[in-house]
């Protein structure tokens, strides 16, 4: 089936919302953060990297599980996931709180 | 986005002389308070789990071996772990923030966590948060 392929075009389309909201919106970026915006409820979308440690991925996962937060892995490792948040560190784990002008949240949770 | 650490949530403690056991939380303070400027919550918990009982135990031994002791503590959100459990045992009366003032009365407040949990063990229910967690 098609869902072999994880296009480049939706990648580059989560890259361009990602840089949406970096631009427009709030979020906060590591792993103690984003347990904290949890545990409070404030966040949103949970982005999660592929080079995560299968422990912490999993503690974030059962977090978003209790709070019916959507959390979406995102295809690529950590490296990755900073240069599409537009930093110049890595970055395993994000939350976003307010997604701004972006509309991630309503398009993403679909495909998890 | 649904708030989850509320009162009767069970949790596992995770830092702390008490790491490791189950605990139920029964008030909780999301913003603090001046003492504690960050989220933490009243837990009521497990300090020595009941032992397993077995059917040819007398009726000595199962009382014996029933037998829970409990401890009352406020404790960080961070140093918490959630769980998907609940228990929904009535423990607002016994234990309150003031119980943890004076020994006595956090004393008290033990005895009285200590019966609903050994009176909830005994129906069998919520089996488990009275086994000890394995790690």
């Amino acid at each position: 089936m098609v869902s072999g392929k994880k296009t480049k075009k939706t990648h580059e389309s989560i890259n361009n919302r990602l840089a949406l909201v970096m631009k427009s919106g709030k979020f906060t970026l590591g792993y103690k953060t984003v347990l904290k915006s949890l545990r409070t409820s404030k966040g949103k979308l949970i982005i999660i990297s592929n080079n995560c440690p299968p422990l912490r991925k999993s503690e974030i996962e059962y977090y978003a599980m209790l709070c019916k937060v959507g959390v979406h892995h995102y295809n690529g490792n950590n490296n990755d996931l900073g240069t599409a948040c537009g930093k110049y560190f890595r970055v395993s784990c994000l939350s976003i709180i307010e997604p701004g002008d972006s509309d991630i949240i309503k398009s993403l949770p679909g495909d998890h | 986005m649904v708030k989850f650490l509320k009162p009767n949530k069970a949790v596992i403690v995770l830092q702390g002389r008490y790491a490791g056991r189950k605990a139920v939380i029964v008030k909780s303070f999301d913003e603090g308070t001046r003492d504690r400027p960050y989220g933490h919550c009243l837990v009521a918990g497990i300090k020595k789990y009941p032992s397993k009982v077995i059917r040819k135990d007398s009726a000595k031994k199962t009382a014996k071996k029933s037998r829970v002791k409990c401890f009352v503590k406020l404790v960080n959100y961070q140093h918490l772990m959630p769980t998907r459990y609940t228990l929904d045992v009535d423990l607002k009366d016994a234990v309150a923030v003031d119980a943890l003032q004076t020994k006595d009365k956090k004393v008290a407040a033990c005895k009285a966590t200590k019966e609903r949990f050994e009176e909830r063990f005994k129906t069998g229910k919520n089996r488990w948060f009275f086994t000890k967690l394995r790690f």
